[in-house]
């Protein structure tokens, strides 16, 4: 019982992190004033491109690093779309996921005529603590990345004059204006910062965690860092407690079918695309439950249009 | 001046601000289209000239993949109309309920259990008429679902509409393999009965499909809703302004609740028609239907929200599909090209404030 608590925790804290990270992301995204809804195609674009170079280089940091750029440059896409151009956020976002699927889909089968996932690669070594006999921790460097980016961010959100200039743009930015405050270049700047961040969870995806690149590698779980960033409430600090939450559920789910089928003995197959379903039923009634009480930063998603 | 001059001059008047006001009215019209036609035109543009670049670095030829794509994609008309069936449908789930101000990206699993209920009720009925109605309102009932949670529980309805999809696809995975597979080929679902398909007919255009007709049958009949009764302007005044709704008194909740209401009946109404009328029995890893819902999204964008503008767009995005089948079959080129250039027409639709700078950048220039 104490092991598979432990197995449960060492699983949870990999499946928590990219959550922790798109959602961190996009709370200084969201606190700006613009929504990225293509934090899946992120994830997507970025573990893909992690994938190809770790693979022809051999060695993941060029993979990690690749990741994190391709993060970078999609934020910059969307924030010119949403920002300068004032386009329709959603539509955007959804247009980048769509744009990000075909795309990795695309180089995937034509890099290595294959329809559904990419070779091995290279991982990013782990630290294991041994708890008990039978029972380690695994924890991966960019897990503990990952915490300590939340908590810096929750400083500089909460506790810097540049973070209330920011989250200025996301309540008022006709006020923000008024104040001196660049709104336009803020909120860019937001976009672009949100998006490498959710870039970092994207390519451990592939380098930190799963160690190849997969047709279905995100399955919605860029969605779920959305209600992830509802669940705390635009705070970064709780952002930790809700990846942990949403991560346990996506732990369980793949932890729950291996510790049946060894309890009972035989082999589900059908069966076990009931457990898949485990992280969505749950994300789902999570966010039912918390939803009435939060505050949505209140110039979300509309543009600004100066006059 | 006599009364009788007056009366003739003030009827002249009258008849000419008359005039000159439908003529307004038709200036006005006009521009809109010719702007949206303008927008449709350079999103298009834009989506194959990044595809040209990118096929190009690739190693293809751009323009050999793009004759193919359109030769082959728009060449057998039949087929080219039955494969727009599930995606005027899809486009419409989710340009109902964007004109009511709702963003329904759930026409997937929408049209997932349109799909498997007709499949059900089809198989065990034999009756091809009870089988789209199970369609219908089993898609209705989850696209409702989804605005409930959104109307009464506050949850976004992007985030709840893709954890259903993600939910819906693993469960129907898991029927379709664990439960109603078919004995004989294990990886495929029980089939429609042969005397329950809805058949074809010959048409100048060679054979046409009972379930195109309709779905465009469906597409008017939302437009007949949408612009001619009370249900379809309390949607769109309440996508349009939700304050000066409430204040017309009308109720924006409702409007958000019927929205998604017909949007998801018209995906589980694609679902049913395509298994009925066209593939018969679903596969298990759902590659028949995967998809159709993400790309109705950018139908209805393409479409501008217009039932028969989705009609037309859904035949393009259609012929785009078959062609990338083709395309693969002719060059290797992989046919997620399609995606990719859906993806980048979708983007570019975002951005309508750009086109209209840069229509007001060639009139100034013109001005000068």
């Amino acid at each position: 019982m104490i092991e598979d608590a432990i197995n449960m925790l060492s699983n949870t804290l990999t499946t928590m992190t990219p959550l922790v990270l798109a959602g961190v992301g996009e709370i200084i995204t969201e606190r700006s004033g613009v929504v990225n809804i293509g934090l899946e195609g992120i994830f997507i674009l970025s573990s893909f491109t992690a994938a190809v170079v770790t693979f022809y280089t051999g060695n993941p940091y060029y993979g990690l690093f690749i990741g994190i750029l391709v993060g970078t440059l999609s934020g910059i896409l969307h924030g010119f779309v949403s920002v300068y151009l004032r386009g329709d956020q959603i539509i955007a976002g959804v247009g980048y996921n769509s744009l990000a699927y075909g795309l990795s889909l695309m180089m995937m089968i034509a890099l290595w005529q294959n329809y559904g996932q990419s070779p091995k690669v290279e991982k990013i070594p782990s630290l294991a603590i041994q708890v008990t006999e039978g029972s380690t921790i695994i924890i991966s460097p960019i897990t503990i990345l990952a915490i300590l980016i939340a908590i810096g961010v929750w400083w500089w959100l909460f506790k810097t004059s540049s973070g209330l200039k920011l989250r200025a743009c996301g309540e008022d930015p006709r006020a923000a204006e008024a104040m001196g405050v660049n709104v336009f270049r803020t909120r860019f700047y937001a976009t672009v910062l949100g998006a490498t961040l959710t870039g970092i969870g994207g390519a451990y995806l592939v380098v930190g965690w799963i160690g190849q690149f997969t047709k279905f590698i995100s399955a919605g779980r860029g969605f779920i860092a959305l209600a992830n960033v509802a669940f705390s409430n635009w705070n970064p600090l709780m952002a930790i407690v809700g990846g942990f939450v949403f991560g346990f559920f996506d732990a369980l789910s793949i932890y729950l079918p291996i510790k049946l089928q060894s309890e009972f003995g035989g082999i589900f197959t059908a069966e076990a695309n009931l457990f898949r379903t485990i992280p969505y039923v749950a994300t789902l009634v999570i966010v039912a439950i918390i939803m009435k009480k939060i505050k949505t930063p209140r110039a979300l998603g509309k543009p600004y249009i100066k006059e | 001046m006599s009364p009788k001059e007056i009366k003739y001059k003030l009827a002249l008047f009258t008849r000419k601000t008359r005039l000159t006001f439908i003529i307004e009215k038709i200036r006005v019209k006009y521009v809109d289209y010719l702007t949206a036609a303008l927008e449709i035109i350079l999103s298009a543009t834009v989506g194959f000239l990044i595809a040209a670049i990118l096929l190009y670095f690739m190693g293809y030829d751009p323009y050999e993949v793009f004759s193919i794509l359109f030769r082959y994609g728009y060449g057998n008309i039949g087929y080219l109309l039955s494969k727009s069936v599930p995606y005027i449908m899809t486009a419409m789930a989710f340009s109902i309920p964007s004109l009511a101000g709702v963003f329904n990206i759930g026409g997937e699993s929408q049209l997932y259990v349109g799909a498997f209920v007709a499949l059900l009720v089809t198989y065990y009925t034999v009756n091809p008429v009870l089988g789209l109605l199970a369609g219908i309102v089993a898609g209705g009932g989850l696209g409702l679902f989804i605005s409930i949670l959104r109307v009464y529980r506050n949850i976004n309805e992007v985030i709840a509409a893709i954890m259903i999809n993600w939910t819906i696809y693993f469960l129907m995975v898991y029927l379709i393999t664990g439960i109603f597979y078919d004995p004989k080929i294990p990886h495929q679902s029980i089939q429609v009965p042969k005397s329950a398909w809805l058949g074809e007919f010959l048409s100048p255009w060679g054979r046409i499909k009972v379930s195109f007709v309709l779905a465009v049958i469906g597409a008017l009949v939302i437009y007949y809703i949408l612009y001619y009764t009370n249900l379809g302007y309390l949607l769109r005044v309440s996508g349009l302004s939700p304050l000066s709704a409430r204040y017309a008194g009308y109720n924006p909740k409702k409007a958000v609740l019927y929205s998604m209401l017909l949007g998801g009946a018209m995906a589980g109404l694609g679902g049913a028609l395509l298994i009925i009328g066209d593939v018969h029995n679903i596969d298990s890893t759902m590659s028949t239907l995967y998809g159709l819902g993400f790309t109705g999204i950018g139908i209805g964008l393409l479409g501008r929200n217009h039932p028969i503008g989705i009609i037309f767009a859904a035949i393009f995005f259609s012929g785009l599909m078959i062609g990338g089948q083709w395309v693969e079959l002719k060059t290797g080129a992989p046919p997620q090209l399609t995606d990719t250039i859906i993806g980048i027409i979708v983007i570019a639709l975002a951005i309508p404030y750009a086109y209209r700078m840069l229509i007001s950048m060639i009139r100034r220039w013109r001005m000068k």
